[in-house]
């Protein structure tokens, strides 16, 4: 009995809004030092629990990461009037720093998100950072509501809670310098 | 066709690239212009030390190959050359280094002679060495063989040399013996 209530309680803990979350990587790893990489996310379904919207994408990097550059930006199916876009860093009225990632605007409830629950396909390429050592290399992808943005206040607070998704946990591969022996013509 | 194709490439990757060093090793005192290298790895810069030896690098720091000068007292310097590679990124690798040895000749002075006189032994130093010249063989010197002259004898090892000069004059030129 016990256990299962454990189970019931982990599954509303790590899978509370977002669902059928998946990744590609092109090329995929290891990956060194120049190489850019093609990230391909896709958000199968937002639910939101008392009526909480989804309002952005926020992609967290390793430092070793360098030059993220959007691609292309999720589409909004049935969801409500405005456009995702693209920001490096952004405040949301509830104080939550956000960046970089997507962000929907919605130009007819500011400070919402959309009523979309999906499928959200988005992509980006991200370049491995000069580097002498083995740093990580991590990409993950946060679904944020706009209850936790502060924009929707109506759920009492109940915001959604679901952790950020794990894409990449790998380290940067340092070639190895072989030196020759030195000659003397 | 196709196998002399081979064996020319074989020739020429030789040639290019199958010159090794065996640590330590040897230059003559005061050498000039001594090259040394190591394989290019051409997105990689190559930083260079020289200590000891009274060695000077003169030309190439960066690149995969140096000209060093050498100075002038003999002897055995450990780690007397060094290089690290750095890619093109900028990591640097192991260095990879190699010791020198300063090599100075010397030998013994030897005549003048005359036709006749017996063979002279030929000492250089260090001793290991190979004696050239007329009148040598092996590590001596004959006098009757070379005749009479002005010889320069050569005292070689690991490409260094030697020399000494060595004559042998005429001998008196004596008459008949006469009778008042």
């Amino acid at each position: 009995m016990l256990t299962i209530l454990l189970i019931l309680f982990s599954i509303n803990t790590y899978s509370q809004c977002v669902s059928n979350q998946s990744f590609t990587m092109i090329p995929a790893g290891p990956y060194q030092p120049g190489d850019v990489v093609t990230v391909n996310y896709t958000l199968g379904n937002f639910n939101g629990i008392f009526i909480n919207w989804i309002h952005a994408f926020e992609i967290n990097l390793c430092p070793a990461w360098i030059n993220l550059t959007p691609i292309t930006a999720p589409l909004n199916p049935a969801g409500s009037a405005g456009s995702w876009v693209w920001d490096i860093q952004h405040t949301f009225v509830g104080g939550l720093n956000f960046g970089p990632g997507w962000r929907f605007d919605n130009t007819g409830n500011v400070d919402w998100g959309t009523a979309s629950t999906g499928p959200f396909t988005m992509s980006f390429t991200v370049e491995v950072g000069p580097t002498c050592t083995s740093d990580n290399l991590c990409v993950s992808v946060l679904v944020i509501d706009d209850c936790t943005t502060g924009g929707w206040t109506g759920g009492g607070g109940a915001c959604c809670v679901d952790p950020a998704y794990n894409i990449y946990n790998g380290v940067v591969q340092i070639p190895p310098i072989i030196t020759s022996n030195i000659n003397h013509y | 066709m196709k196998k002399l194709l081979t064996v020319l490439l074989v020739c020429f990757g030789l040639a290019t690239y199958g010159q090794t060093t065996i640590n330590p090793d040897t230059v003559c005192v005061n050498a000039t212009g001594e090259q040394y290298f190591v394989t290019n790895t051409p997105t990689s810069t190559y930083n260079w030390t020289v200590t000891g030896g009274g060695g000077t690098l003169q030309t190439g720091q960066g690149t995969d190959l140096i000209t060093v000068d050498w100075g002038g007292v003999s002897g055995l310097y450990l780690n007397a050359i060094g290089v690290v590679e750095s890619n093109a990124a900028g990591c640097p690798g192991l260095p990879v280094l190699l010791d020198i040895f300063v090599l100075d000749l010397s030998s013994n002075v030897i005549g003048p002679f005359c036709p006749g006189d017996p063979s002279a032994t030929l000492v250089g130093n260090p001793a290991g060495g190979v004696w050239a010249g007329t009148g040598v063989t092996g590590n001596n010197f004959d006098p009757s063989t070379a005749g009479v002259g002005n010889y320069v004898l050569t005292y070689s090892m690991a490409g260094c040399n030697t020399t000494i000069n060595v004559i042998v004059n005429n001998g008196p030129v004596t008459g008949p013996i006469q009778h008042f």
